[in-house]
């Protein structure tokens, strides 16, 4: 979807976003030129439409975590909670080196494996482990 | 006035270059892989996650290296089957490390994360209009899934589909161009009249399909030692070549249960029947390379 200024005969850039309630997304796009703002609003069906595709919407687009789809199903697997586990930079940064719809999952069995084999960190060997354990 | 077309990028989010990503995303991870074959079917309960499996642990026998990407969110069995319902899903160096069976065989599935009585659903800010978004949301996350694992070096790539002929074409779109077919079926005229719907849905898709199996073709009677018919004779042709006939085998159900931790024996039909099964489609897919 695009936004043209129909005086400036310019595409319009976009600006800002926001995700005011329940789901809704307000996105501001503003003329280069006459500086014209319009807001373009969603309604959650929209928004779910857009987000379902994995893409992130804004313009810093690229660096806003996305959320994962089945954040539902994660907290599904949280009925057996692992708080407390903490993550050494080392680990952590392997685990933000895959794409954040999938981040989560990871990061959730990870923890699970960690508890049940007695660890209250999860660092590079824990990984190695759990890596081993299962052939990978 | 300026039209769609004379304006570059979107102004701002750049989503077609986010899906473009994705999509580069899902080559790179794949480019290891020799074959990329697509188990289908179009009817459900014919058994392609076991005939999956079943053709993995043949390959995997003959010395290749094989993988199964368990592509039904909605109904993961693959890691049931492959006994590996408790692997994390594991950050390594290069993306997420694939579970492995001690046979060697990959297994990638949502089983190995949801337990099998929790539904799997999706995260919505829209309620009561799943139907409109959820084929999307869940394709957008097998790819980011595809292209977030080191699936390193593999002579074949296993995709476990989920039922219906519709879902088999939105596979078809969606996985890498080169991707092969091979469809399931039981021997019933209702069973073989949707596959040759999927067939048809395929084809007009253009996909590349290598054949069907035709499964629980007759059941294995340890008693009488001979193969009996579980279904009328069906007439209902499937424009395919036959790649073989597996007769159901309780001994072979039994190992499914047991997320198969040992190979069938190979005296049993089933087991024979499976080998043969995969020496075709190891032929056909070689002829395709050819």
């Amino acid at each position: 979807m695009k936004f043209l200024c129909v005086q400036c005969d310019e595409a319009m850039k976009l600006q800002a976003t926001e995700t005011p309630q329940s789901g809704t997304l307000s996105a501001v796009f503003q003329c280069p030129i006459c500086s014209s703002q319009i807001a373009m609003l969603t309604n959650p069906s929209e928004t779910q439409m857009v987000q379902s595709l994995g893409v992130k919407i804004g313009p810093a687009a690229d660096n806003t975590p996305g959320k994962c789809p089945f954040s539902d199903v994660v907290a599904q697997m949280e009925a057996t909670p692992s708080e407390g586990i903490a993550w050494t930079p080392e680990a952590l940064a392997r685990l933000e080196n895959i794409p954040d719809f999938v981040r989560p999952m990871a990061k959730q069995g990870v923890e699970h494996f960690a508890q049940t084999n007695g660890h209250g960190v999860v660092d590079e060997s824990v990984l190695e482990q759990a890596r081993g354990k299962f052939g990978m | 006035m300026k039209s769609y077309f004379d304006i570059q990028g979107d102004g701002g989010s750049n989503v077609v270059a986010q899906v473009e990503a994705q999509l580069e995303a899902i080559q790179s991870a794949l480019a290891g892989v020799r074959f990329r074959v697509a188990v289908g079917s179009g009817k459900g309960g014919v058994g392609k996650s076991t005939v999956t499996m079943a053709l993995a642990q043949a390959l995997r026998a003959g010395g290749a290296t094989v993988a199964i990407l368990d592509a039904d969110f909605n109904g993961p069995c693959q890691a049931h089957l492959a006994g590996l319902t408790a692997a994390p899903w594991v950050p390594g160096a290069r993306g997420l490390s694939v579970p492995r069976r001690p046979d060697g065989i990959g297994v990638v599935s949502m089983g190995s994360l949801v337990p099998a009585d929790r539904p799997v659903s999706l995260e919505t800010v829209s309620q009561g209009d799943e139907h409109v978004w959820r084929s999307t949301k869940e394709f957008a996350f097998l790819g980011q899934l595809m292209g977030s694992l080191d699936w390193g070096s593999l002579d074949y790539l296993l995709f476990d589909l989920p039922p219906g002929a519709e879902r088999s074409v939105q596979f078809a779109d969606f996985l890498p161009a080169d991707t092969l077919f091979a469809l399931v079926t039981v021997p019933s005229d209702v069973a073989r009249g949707v596959v040759a719907r999927s067939v048809a849905a395929l084809e007009a898709a253009g996909a590349d399909m290598v054949g069907y199996v035709e499964n629980m073709a007759g059941y294995y009677c340890q008693d009488c030692d001979e193969i009996k018919p579980l279904f009328p004779a069906a007439t209902t042709p499937i424009p395919l070549p036959l790649l073989g006939r597996i007769p159901f085998d309780p001994a072979l159900a039994e190992l499914c249960d047991r997320g198969w931790p040992e190979a069938e024996s190979q005296d049993r039909p089933s087991a024979q029947a499976i080998e043969a099964v995969a020496q075709n489609l190891v032929l056909a897919l070689e002829g395709r390379r050819s």
